[in-house]
């Protein structure tokens, strides 16, 4: 009698549910206030699938083919085995993986920093703040196209600090020196609004568990360690998010302020994308890779470590 | 509830505030340009009935509107020819019109194009073989090299407008403080004489040159490795790359970086386009300078121009050879013109060209815009000399121009060339390790070429 | 106690000269590329000293005109304000930037109302989904977008940029806006429903009306992102007539190689007016960033 009432029970359940899911479904479209929510974010649904899903679906396919003047054909593989042989890939994976850690890196240290600060009360708090969110309304290119100035060889204000400082070599015609130079361009120009962000999770905290904590005898740097961090987890994960995701994806800061000498990921694409003839195919591998790097990306922060978008 | 009434109060009076100014910058700035505005939502282009459209760059002389407007004065009974303004940056301009060209061809007729588009129009049809047109007799007048360039697998796709050649040029009035007075036949005599000269007269750089990584990078390191001897393809076969034969190609290569490594041309040489060299030379800060002749026209221009030097202090010299006694080469620069294959009326569009190519036209671009007639004959015409120095002054360099590899993959053969030349003047790749990537990459590349356009 | 006192002290110089340094590295860069605009060339070009440093010595040999307004000004400000090619860009770029924003506002106001106040089983994929969309590396989809684009004529138009500006300024309007909605007390709109308004004159005649301050900072903050935008711009937009400031502002590194000058004028022209912008309205920009972010 067991385990065959329990089968049909559980059967019934299953059908039950399907049941109960497709019934809810049909309430959902019965519910004229439902019905129409699905009208009001239907505009947006559209540009998402035509202008986001379709496009990167279409990548994919294009990533398999080899795509010339006179000549398309299926290549499965092929693209991403020349992409992966080719120095230059290599050269642009290494510029935005340096930049993106070490960038995101001092962002970090330097934004906590200044949030904590940013968080006491004093005079001239409001201004501050209001200075701290200038250089993010800086276009990237035009930050880029300044900091370029400052690092010319003979007017460059840093190019003149970093002779002074015993460096002898010409900032811009050296790699590394301009990948440095792209770096704290992008610490110049970001770390006060990764500074706000953190603030922002910072006055979320309530004043009362430092107390608390101080009463106990907790030194500063515990209460930072134990009450501060763990506090602020889920804003230094969406921050440290959305930084890496941007760094990852650096373009425009490389094309102004190197004239397009340095290759990131993504002006690797455009060059092949737009500028080749022969290789336009490997861009497009080169585009999905950058694509499926990213949702890599996305995806640590997201079910490893736990970063959860903010969400009320 | 009164602090958020109070609130509100004072949004809506700084979105007044917004509003007003908003649409009294936009609709002040689109009055002032409403069609304009209009054709770039509609990609339109109203082209009236019977008119040709010629592109090129930006007209900064103004002797490209006087001309056409001639054109059209002498034609008023037949069609006129209207000029379209195409981006300053070549590789923009041609990004557009090879856009244009997939798209199915586009709207212009007759187009101003670079000296290293003819091999990338012609394969792929996209302007009109013009052999028939532009008749042997027509080029006998013509400086070879300029033909030379616009051929390509045995026809021959533009008419040459104006030509352009490296040169080098020098301090004339150093080189005699330092007690020399023939310039430099070989790179080892201008690294020995720059050295002597930089000593002696305390002048900061030896030699400037065009080392960043564009296609003018391209042009400077070709002539490194052509000036050695080597050659990318053999003479009209676009299908054999025999660039690492024999080594003189990474020899020629290590010239380049030699002159960086022992402080003749400086370590910012690397970033140096044709303006920042020319900065440094008219500033009096180098001795020698690798250059197109224009900045014998900005030397003429004096202090307005911003040179702190005169031209009795300049002169100029066929580059430097490898080995001596060797013949020397120079990059070929230069303009031509193309006729779209889509276009409807191609013999009206070969009559424009006809008309700009006539001797009385170049000489008029020869002095308005300082361009270089691409006619052997102009370079005798004492006239012409004496009106235009800086055609005087390329005169016996012009013959020695030698274009860059022609091939239909030249966009993506000048990607690879001018990252590894960089490479080596930055002092990150070895001469010889340079010219075998290219060697390798190249060779896929033409392999690529023969397979796709069956050359 | 004493000794709390003489801390807090040195902890206090120390914090001001925290906030100072901070407040001097963001600022120097913008004073620096103001004087670089605002100096002869020959100025330029002269080793800085601690000296010399603070000091601005105008050059006023320029004559600007701006808008029929003739003024005496620095060389460098002349020659840019009389570069058509810039001022094209500027007009690109507002034409550019205030499409992007019109559209994304009506097409997220109205999304952003049904996500945060109508309960329905697409609510949460859909948000998540749009602000996934942040994430996407928008380089990975200039070669099919390129390829549409010119199979329906668009490009080389504005609305090249327009279109994928929208796509990526939605999340955004988005994001902001359902966290402004949310905020929004419900009882009016209860009170309409109850009056037996739909949902859509719910929204019309009593959201909308209310959303002044939050439509004003999610206008601002999608214009600013719109008009710095670079990547489809510059790709998909192939002649000076259509390219917008952004495009315009790096190629000024090869037309005037050597006049620094000009260059940082151009920089700081571009600028100058979004920095006004979010001088005016940064309360309302800081805490609109950050909404959400919190939890």
């Amino acid at each position: 009698m067991g385990v065959a009432t329990e089968r049909l029970s559980a059967r019934k359940e299953k059908r039950g549910r399907v049941g109960t899911a497709w019934g809810s479904l049909r309430q959902e479209f019965n519910d004229p206030e439902k019905r129409t929510a699905y009208w009001m974010i239907l505009p947006t649904v559209l540009i998402v699938l035509l202008i986001a899903a379709w496009p990167i679906l279409y990548a994919f396919y294009l990533s398999f083919q080899r795509i010339l003047p006179n000549v398309t054909e299926w290549v499965w593989f092929n693209n991403y085995a020349v992409m992966f042989s080719d120095g230059v890939f290599y050269r642009a994976l290494f510029n935005t993986g340096v930049f993106t850690i070490v960038s995101v890196f001092f962002e970090f240290t330097l934004g906590l920093a200044i949030a904590m600060a940013l968080n006491k009360r004093f005079r001239g708090q409001g201004t501050a703040r209001a200075i701290a969110i200038i250089p993010w309304a800086f276009p990237t290119v035009v930050s880029g196209a300044m900091w370029r100035l400052f690092y010319q060889d003979e007017v460059g204000i840093f190019a003149s600090l970093a002779s002074g400082l015993g460096y002898d070599g010409v900032i811009l015609a050296n790699d590394f020196s301009v990948l440095i130079g792209a770096i704290v361009s992008d610490v110049w120009k970001t770390t006060p609004f990764v500074a706000l962000l953190l603030l922002a999770g910072l006055q979320t905290i309530p004043g009362d568990v430092y107390e608390a904590a101080r009463v106990d005898g907790a030194t500063k740097w515990q209460q930072f360690v134990r009450i501060t961090l763990p506090l602020l987890k889920p804003a230094i994960l969406v921050a440290l998010l959305f930084r890496t995701l941007d760094a990852w994806r650096v373009y425009d800061l490389f094309w102004s302020m190197s004239d397009r000498q340095l290759d990131s990921l993504s002006t690797y694409v455009f060059e092949f994308v737009r500028v080749s003839q022969a290789d336009f195919s490997i861009g497009n591998a080169a585009a999905v890779f950058v694509f499926v790097s990213s949702i890599a990306i996305a995806f640590v922060f997201v079910k490893v470590l736990g970063a959860r978008q903010g969400e009320a | 509830m009164g602090q958020s009434r109070g609130a509100r109060r004072r949004g809506i009076d700084r979105r007044d505030f917004l509003k007003l100014s908003g649409a009294g910058l936009l609709s002040a700035s689109v009055l002032s340009s409403c069609s304009r505005v209009t054709s770039g939502f509609t990609g339109a282009e109203t082209v009236p009935e019977g008119t040709l459209i010629f592109s090129m760059g930006p007209d900064s002389s103004g002797v490209y509107a006087k001309v056409i407007d001639k054109f059209n004065k002498e034609n008023s009974d037949g069609i006129s020819v209207q000029y379209r303004e195409m981006p300053t940056d070549s590789g923009q301009y041609f990004d557009k019109l090879r856009t244009d060209f997939q798209a199915g061809g586009g709207s212009i007729d007759i187009i101003g194009g670079d000296v290293i588009w003819p091999s990338q129009f012609g394969p792929n049809e996209w302007t009109l073989d013009l052999s028939d047109r532009f008749t042997e007799e027509m080029r006998e007048d013509f400086l070879e090299p300029t033909i030379t360039a616009n051929t390509f697998d045995g026809a021959i796709y533009g008419v040459p407008w104006f030509t352009d050649v490296g040169m080098l040029f020098y301090r004339k009035d150093l080189l005699e403080e330092a007690g020399l007075d023939e310039p430099p036949k070989t790179w080892d005599e201008l690294i020995e004489m720059a050295r002597e000269v930089q000593e002696k007269t305390d002048t900061r750089y030896g030699f400037v040159f065009q080392g960043a990584e564009y296609e003018g990078g391209v042009v400077n390191g070709l002539e490194f490795v052509y000036n050695a001897g080597a050659e990318v393809f053999l003479p009209d076969d676009p299908t054999n790359v025999v660039l690492d034969e024999g080594g003189a190609a990474a020899e020629g290569l290590a010239v380049q970086r030699r002159l960086v490594e022992e402080g003749i041309a400086p370590e910012a040489v690397a970033t140096y386009k044709e303006l920042e060299s020319q900065t440094a030379f008219i500033q009096g800060d180098a001795v020698f300078m690798r250059n197109w002749p224009f900045v014998y026209g900005t030397i003429l221009g004096g202090e307005e121009a911003g040179s702190a030097i005169k031209p009795e202090q300049v002169a100029v010299a066929p580059l430097p050879t490898l080995e001596e006694g060797a013949e020397s080469v120079s990059g070929q620069g230069g303009w031509n013109f193309f006729i779209n294959a889509t276009s409807e009326m191609p013999d009206e569009c070969f009559k424009f060209i006809e008309f700009m190519i006539q001797p009385e036209i170049q000489k008029e671009f020869a002095i308005g815009a300082s361009l270089l007639p691409p006619r052997a004959s102009l370079y005798e015409d004492e006239k012409l000399l004496k009106e235009q120095p800086v055609v005087e002054l390329a005169k016996d360099i012009v013959t020695l121009a030698k274009p860059r590899p022609q091939h239909p993959f030249y966009s993506d053969m000048s990607l690879i060339m001018a990252d590894q030349f960089n490479e080596v003047v930055k002092g990150n790749a070895e001469p010889a390790d340079a010219i075998s990537t290219l060697q390798s990459e190249l060779e896929r590349l033409t392999n690529l070429g023969t397979e796709v356009y069956d050359l | 106690m004493h000794d709390d006192n003489k801390q807090s002290l040195v902890g206090r110089v120390g914090f001001y000269l925290g906030i100072v340094l901070f407040l001097i590295f963001t600022l120097f860069p913008l004073y620096w590329v103001f004087r670089m605009s605002a100096v002869a060339s020959d100025e330029l070009f002269k080793s800085p000293s601690l000296g010399t440093m603070f000091t601005v010595p105008f050059d006023l040999t320029g004559k600007c005109d701006l808008f029929g307004l003739k003024f005496t000004c620095p060389i460098s400000y002349e020659t840019v304000l009389a570069d058509e090619l810039y001022k094209d860009g500027l007009l690109n770029s507002l034409i550019i930037a205030s499409i992007t924003t019109i559209v994304c506002l009506a097409v997220g106001s109205v999304a952003a109302y049904a996500l945060a106040r109508i309960d329905f089983v697409a609510q949460k994929p859909v948000l998540s989904t749009v602000l996934a969309i942040s994430f996407f590396p928008a380089v990975a989809i200039i070669s099919p977008l390129f390829i549409q684009f010119q199979s329906f004529g668009i490009l080389n138009t504005y609305w090249a940029a327009i279109i994928p500006d929208i796509m990526f300024a939605l999340p955004l309007t988005i994001y902001l806006l359902v966290a402004y909605f949310r905020q929004l007390p419900p009882d009016l709109e209860e009170a309409a429903k109850v009056d037996g308004a739909s949902v859509w004159q719910a929204f019309f005649r009593v959201t909308v009306p209310l959303s002044a301050p939050g439509v004003v900072t999610t206008g601002i903050l999608t214009f600013i992102f719109a008009w710095n935008e670079f990547l489809f711009a510059n790709t998909f937009l192939l002649e000076p007539k259509v390219q917008p400031a952004t495009v315009i502002i790096p190629q000024f590194a090869s037309i005037y190689t050597t006049d620094y000058g000009a260059q940082a004028a151009a920089a700081l022209l571009m600028t100058v007016p979004l920095v006004i912008l979010v001088l005016l309205f940064q309360r309302r920009i800081v805490s609109g960033l950050t909404a959400g972010a919190v939890k």
